[in-house]
């Protein structure tokens, strides 16, 4: 007995190990965090996808923001690709460029399930290079109480960049909060708030004719709304990213600040109001920054369709609502679901409604160094350096460097 | 009779000599080779001769060179005095001596990450202790974030890199302290000597090669240091704490610019090696001074 017995856990092992041994290993690089309420969610699909696919096992692994993009980069670049990664579809094109993606392909229905601009942002040379997972649209959050007091009568909160001016004002000089937060630090979301801003003031970095036009009159009136706004923003904006601010508005510590629709889950005691981003003095209607990250397949890891089945199974429309939904991201796709979403919470009206005018993060192939030029241009201005038609005449002769 | 040759001392160095070979020589030529080309995400590179040089000199890479040098020398200067007189007060017959000599470790033992992300919260001007502080005592009238302006930011970064790198400091020459024979001392306090005049006449002469040496390391060490100004600024604002090696990770690894930031990063090594060299020469020169005497 006792000699069967063990000669059946012997097979049961060996088994069991042979399993262990033919299952591939598919990595799978994630920026952000792993407690973020959408990545639960994920999780959840990822095992379903496991266990249809069981010659596959997924490495999952979380890499703040900061690092993830170098990460998942450098390790293509140096031969040992992860073989999915969730990526910011700003650095698509470079990926592209250097022959490091996976091409995906999308059938006419996929593609026409997504909205325009959003699959506008993977597309590069024609083709597209990711797959869609999560999108992100800006507004304005105003703090209701601070409003109140210093003594403001604007119900629906700021809608006009003077509106925005009058309120951080008077915030600042009746309570002891400071009116708006700027982000300045040497950060993405540094330029991703700039170009809310810019593109709620009828501006554009490069235009449909792939012209640089960021040294515009546009351009030079949002960076002197920015100097303008010094005196009535938190101290030091430079010091300070998107993620830093939120605190200080949870804290009631500033008034105003642009985010999107998850923030509503960070905003503490706040008793918040949300309306969409001020339109500025040249600009018309509502527009915002549209923002897409991306489940990318890179070449070379030796399982690239088992990455491309399982980031399409991902972002399969009830899926991918799911997603969307825990995350609070404003979702990738027109659905039934999306246009129910207004109705489930009226904040939603000002992440959806300006899609149609929102503009794209602009497709550079060195993004990184776009970003670092426009950062530094801004914080230039900011510190005093550079004034605004020098900070947007600093930009746009680098990009058209880059370009070139 | 001619002697034969014997092969056995070189097998025997062949080891070193591999290793050496594998994880210096070759990791040298290979940035000085990747240096000439265009080497970015792109797969393939041509040879573009000295072009790379010639762009980083076109650049404000002067500046970031000048910066660098001024980063150093504050950093280095303050750890060699504070870790003197640390080493000094811990040589001391105080009670509880030993007790110090371990509390004075923390800065140096804790990862470097986890303390600098200490000191970017005491920076931070909202809830940060250091402006909270100086509100409290009237040196401040609001907020003030020491990260968000470029002079402050770059002292910021080099108080962090001395609260880092004296520990280590103060124990080097503490060690080099008590290997002073006692005898000199007490021949000179029989004189008469004050402390603070045996001091200057004994202990300092006595422990200048000590100081020089850590200060050539040390040098080395703050010239390369990399995670402080990263994780406080990221070389920012506008580009007021970009050191050499911020300015090359940067190039080479933020923008993929294999080739320019390979450029940089021999930049750096020719700058360390002028530098250390001199210092060398001035250590011989001290050492042949010292002998003379």
């Amino acid at each position: 007995m006792k000699t069967r017995t063990m000669l059946f856990a012997g097979a049961a092992l060996a088994c069991m190990a042979q399993t262990a041994a033919a299952q591939e290993e598919l990595h799978f690089i994630n920026c952000g965090s792993n407690d973020a309420a959408e990545a639960a969610v994920q999780a959840k699909h990822v095992a379903a996808w496991e266990a249809d696919n069981p010659e596959f096992s997924v490495n999952m692994e979380y890499v703040p923001w900061g690092q993830c993009q170098e990460k998942a980069i450098t390790l293509a670049s140096a031969g040992s690709p992860a073989a999915l990664a969730y990526l910011g579809s700003r650095v698509l094109p470079q990926l592209a460029d250097a022959g490091l993606l996976k091409p995906v392909e999308l059938t006419e229905e996929e593609a026409a399930s997504y909205e325009p601009s959003v699959l506008a942002t993977i597309q590069f040379n024609g083709q597209n290079w990711g797959v869609p997972r999560a999108f992100s649209t800006r507004a304005l959050f105003y703090n209701k109480d601070l409003f109140e007091q210093a003594g403001l009568d604007m119900p629906d909160g700021p809608q006009t960049w003077e509106d925005v001016m009058t309120a951080a004002k008077a915030v600042t000089e009746n309570t002891d909060a400071r009116g708006l937060g700027i982000a300045a630090a040497s950060f993405d979301n540094t330029m991703h708030q700039f170009l809310s801003w810019l593109y709620a003031n009828g501006g554009e970095v490069i235009n449909a004719d792939g012209e640089v036009v960021f040294d515009s009159p546009e351009t030079v009136e949002t960076l002197q709304f920015y100097a303008d706004m010094l005196p009535y923003a938190q101290e030091g904006p430079v010091a300070y990213d998107r993620g830093k601010l939120e605190p200080l508005f949870a804290e009631g510590k500033i008034a105003m600040m642009q985010q999107s629709f998850g923030f509503r889950a960070r905003t503490g005691d706040a008793n918040y109001g949300v309306t969409w981003v001020p339109t500025g003095p040249s600009g018309e209607g509502h527009s915002t920054l549209l923002i897409t990250d991306s489940l990318a397949v890179f070449e070379g890891s030796g399982v690239e369709d088992a990455a491309m089945s399982l980031a399409k199974y991902l972002s399969e429309t009830e899926r991918q609502a799911e997603f969307d939904d825990v995350g609070g991201w404003t979702p990738v796709r027109d659905t039934e679901l999306t246009r129910a979403l207004p109705g489930k919470d009226p904040n939603w009206a000002y992440f959806l409604g300006s899609v149609a005018e929102g503009g794209p993060e602009p497709q550079v192939v060195d993004y990184n160094a776009l970003q670092d030029v426009m950062n530094e241009s801004i914080q230039g201005v900011i510190l005093g350096e550079l004034s605004p038609e020098e900070a947007a005449q600093e930009v746009a002769d680098e990009l058209n460097d880059l370009i070139d | 009779m001619t002697r034969r040759f014997d092969s056995f001392p070189y097998l025997l160095l062949l080891p070193a000599f591999l290793l050496t070979l594998t994880i210096v020589a070759w990791p040298l030529f290979e940035t000085f080779r990747l240096s000439l080309t265009n080497a970015s995400l792109r797969p393939g590179e041509e040879y573009v001769g000295f072009e790379n040089y010639i762009e980083i000199f076109e650049d404000d890479f002067f500046e970031v060179i000048q910066r660098t040098f001024v980063w150093m020398f504050f950093g280095v200067a303050l750890k060699l005095i504070v870790g003197t007189i640390g080493a000094v007060l811990l040589n001391a017959a105080l009670p509880g001596r030993n007790l110090f000599r371990i509390l004075i470790m923390p800065p140096w033992i804790v990862p470097i990450a986890i303390g600098v992300f200490m000191w970017s919260w005491m920076y931070n001007g909202q809830f940060g202790m250091i402006s909270g502080v100086a509100q409290k005592i009237g040196m401040l009238s609001g907020p003030f974030e020491f990260l968000a302006h470029k002079n402050s930011a770059f002292f910021a970064t080099i108080v962090t890199d001395v609260w880092v790198g004296t520990p280590l400091v103060a124990l080097y020459l503490l060690a080099a302290m008590q290997s002073i024979p006692k005898e000199l001392h007490e021949a000179a306090w029989v004189d008469g000597a004050s402390r603070f005049y045996r001091f200057r006449r004994i202990t300092l002469p006595l422990l200048a090669p000590s100081i020089f040496t850590m200060g050539l390391l040390s040098a080395i060490w703050t010239f390369n240091s990399f995670d402080i100004i990263w994780i406080l600024t990221e070389g920012g604002p506008r580009g007021a704490t970009t050191t050499m090696i911020i300015d090359t990770y940067k190039t080479a690894i933020s923008r993929f610019r294999f080739g320019e930031g390979s450029a940089r990063a021999v930049m750096i090594l020719l700058c360390l090696t002028a530098f250390s060299a001199v210092n060398l020469m001035l250590m011989a020169r001290a050492g042949r001074k010292a002998g003379a005497k």
